[in-house]
């Protein structure tokens, strides 16, 4: 039975092949395509749970087949890099990834940020699911909609998860560990550029001034606390 | 020169007496009328003679028709002296008369001659600075300024030196001698100086209190407001070259590290994506359960597996190394506590130092220091990486930090097997290998890399080490200035 379906993005024919029979072995149906342009067509045909995908590929290149596949799906995105800079982690993750793994890495690493890309919190209970409106913000988990001002925009799944994680915790801080384990899992806890970069997309999100959050705050050197108007 | 001027002043001078003379006669001989008609048709004349000619002219014209009036006109005639009273008054009134006459209206002439001087100079000025707004990007500047002001001002020779440059260039009909030895003399003195002889001035050309060249002008002096102007419009040409070359520099360097820096990138792609798909398959079998593969496959698959990941780190190591010797890394720097530093260095290497003794002394208020700290972080982990590799599994490794004058000191000591001394000075060399098997392991790039790292901050490297009593590694880092620690 397969565990989740994978669509690996790569222009080289032995890391595809590879891919294919590595991730297959361990369960995952898995299908490739050599370019940006052919992943995305590929993505409308079929229902996938994670793309492995190719920072640096002729084309349309992996950054900007990120963005396009994030901008019209909620699967999970690893980036494949070979540069382990800090500038090309946070331009991935910017772009819409949920993780990055850097060339070459080992199956077993590869298979655990698979896991960890794919790993979804417990559904809240309904209680939690109540629509939140605040400063002419509504946020409404049930829907995963988000809506500022008019402007409706949708969460992808990890953004969700660290966004119910926070709201069920309201007006409280939680550690940086804390939320790069229970939303990434337990292989974390020092990656502060993931959290940063994904309070920066979800403030974009919710927040009416991203510049000065009113909800999503960062407390210095701890953590991050969702502030929910009494 | 002066000669012709003397001869045309006395030329219109005998015109002037002529002129008198020929009223006189005319009014004595020809035409006879009354003193006081003469009077007039005098003054009239020396208002033509100050209007037409000059002061000087007028002004001999006024005491030869006062002389005249007196002998001819005024009683008793013939002489020089005279009987009435009043006609003294008439002749005084007539010489005041005509000699304020002539000079208003000489003034007059010269304020309007000066008038259209200005406007003529105003006229080339503009003139000057369109044309040194369009210069020719192809030719040299300086040879564009001077052929502009030797054709705009008419001037018989030119001369501009650039003291940028050391060129100097010339324009103009005439040759002007020795000019580059006087030129450069004014330039470096910042003065100005009159070559009487030849009649050309010599001037520095300043801009912002510095020299910046020269300027030779021979012919009709210009005013000085408008010398002052052709002055700063070539200190500006010349600036404005200066910067726009700068401006080109910098963008071919800036072109050619961007090329460089997609060519590291392009390389590092095109090596690790091999090892990527190698690397998956030699671990995805070393996972496989026990029992699936013998033994002795799975140490062919681990010898595999090794090889991958040292390609892979002499791989990172020299695209590493390339981008660091050829000046397409920039530090991107912070203010950070070395402990800091430290701490997140163990942290990185929490998989090797687990099961070691590792102990970490930090100096208590140590100054902060400004450094790229992923960087410093990769000395930091390289110099721990040594120390496990190259001591006993049971010996302590000792990590700290210590301030020393105005610098922070980040050292790493083992208590391996040592370095000899005729080896120290050489391991930070690149791709250098050790005698003994000290840096079998390695990529031969790992130290080369630090001292890099180091030396980029300002700081640097260094090893004291005795055969069998183990190695002190130690780095340098400037502390950070007090203005920029906040």
């Amino acid at each position: 039975m397969s565990v989740g379906r994978v669509l690996v993005i790569d222009d080289d024919p032995q890391i595809r092949r590879a891919m294919k029979m590595t991730l297959s072995t361990h369960g995952y149906e898995v299908a490739d395509a050599r370019t940006g342009e052919e992943g995305l067509t590929e993505l409308r045909s079929g229902a996938y749970d994670l793309v492995l995908l190719d920072m640096n590929m002729p084309g349309m290149g992996g950054i900007e087949t990120c963005r396009l596949v994030r901008s019209g799906s909620e699967v999970a995105i690893i980036m494949l890099t070979v540069n382990n800079t800090e500038k090309d982690k946070v331009e991935a993750l910017d772009a819409g990834a949920d993780d990055y793994v850097t060339k070459p890495f080992s199956t077993p690493e590869l298979l655990a940020r698979i896991r960890a890309a794919l790993r979804r919190l417990p559904h809240p209970d309904r209680a939690e699911l109540q629509p939140l409106k605040a400063h002419g913000v509504e946020i409404d988990l049930s829907s995963r909609q988000v809506t500022v001002g008019g402007r409706t925009a949708s969460l992808s799944p990890k953004e969700f998860d660290l966004l119910s994680y926070l709201l069920a915790r309201a007006n409280k801080t939680i550690s940086h560990r804390e939320l790069l384990q229970a939303i990434w899992g337990p292989d974390y806890g020092d990656e502060l550029e993931y959290l940063r970069v994904f309070v920066n997309r979800l403030r974009k999100k919710i927040e009416p001034n991203p510049s000065q959050p009113k909800f999503l705050l960062t407390d210095a050197w701890t953590g991050y606390r969702f502030h929910l108007p009494q | 020169m002066v000669v012709h001027q003397a001869i045309r002043l006395s030329a219109r001078i005998l015109a002037s007496l002529a002129l008198i003379a020929a009223i006189t006669f005319a009014f004595t001989r020809l035409i006879p009328v009354n003193a006081t008609t003469t009077g007039f048709f005098y003054l009239v004349a020396i208002l033509m003679i100050a209007t037409a000619w000059g002061i000087v002219e007028s002004t001999i014209a006024s005491v030869v028709a006062m002389l005249c009036f007196n002998y001819f006109f005024l009683p008793p005639i013939g002489t020089l002296t005279i009987a009435d009273p009043q006609n003294w008054v008439a002749l005084f009134a007539f010489l005041a008369t005509s000699l304020t006459a002539s000079q208003l209206s000489a003034r007059a002439k010269r304020r309007t001659k000066e008038a259209v001087e200005r406007q003529r100079e105003m006229e080339r000025l503009y003139s000057l600075s369109r044309g040194l707004l369009l210069t020719d990007a192809a030719q040299p500047v300086g040879k564009q300024i001077v052929q502009q002001i030797a054709s705009v001002f008419e001037f018989p020779a030119v001369a501009l030196y650039d003291r940028a440059s050391g060129e100097t260039y010339r324009a103009g009909t005439e040759d002007l001698a020795d000019v580059e030895t006087k030129l450069r003399d004014v330039a470096v003195r910042s003065t100005s100086l009159q070559d009487s002889a030849a009649t050309v001035l010599f001037t520095s050309i300043r801009l912002g209190g510095q020299p910046i060249g020269s300027l030779a002008i021979q012919g009709p002096a210009l005013s000085d407001a408008a010398l002052q102007s052709v002055l700063n419009l070539v200190a500006i040409g010349l600036e404005r070259t200066l910067a726009q070359q700068a401006i080109n520099r910098a963008e071919v360097a800036r072109r050619s590290e961007e090329l460089k820096s997609a060519l590291l990138d392009a390389i590092a792609h095109e090596f690790k994506t091999p090892l990527t798909s190698a690397k998956a398959i030699t671990t995805d079998l070393l996972a496989a359960p026990a029992g699936e593969l013998h033994q002795h496959q799975r140490d062919l698959i681990g010898i595999a597996d090794e090889s991958v990941d040292r390609m892979s780190r002499l791989v990172s190591d020299a695209i590493q190394l390339a981008r660091i010797e050829g000046g397409t890394f920039q530090l991107n720097r912070g203010v950070h506590f070395p402990s800091s530093l430290i701490s997140s260095a163990l942290k990185q290497m929490k998989s090797l130092t687990d099961g070691r003794q590792i102990n970490v002394k930090v100096a208590d208020d140590l100054p902060l220091v400004s450094v790229d700290a992923a960087l410093i972080q990769m000395v930091i982990t390289h110099l721990i990486d040594n120390a496990l590799k190259y001591s006993p599994q049971q010996s302590a490794i000792e990590i700290g930090a210590r301030s020393e004058g105005s610098n922070v000191i980040i050292y790493v000591n083992d208590r391996g097997a040592g370095i000899a001394e005729d080896e120290q000075s050489r391991i930070f060399d690149k791709f250098y290998r050790g005698k003994t098997e000290r840096h079998l392991t390695g990529t031969g790039m790992g130290l080369a890399i630090a001292r890099e790292i180091v030396r980029a901050h300002g700081g640097d490297i260094s090893v004291t080490s005795r055969p069998g009593e183990g190695s002190q590694f130690s780095f340098s880092l400037p502390a950070a200035k007090q203005s920029s620690s906040r």
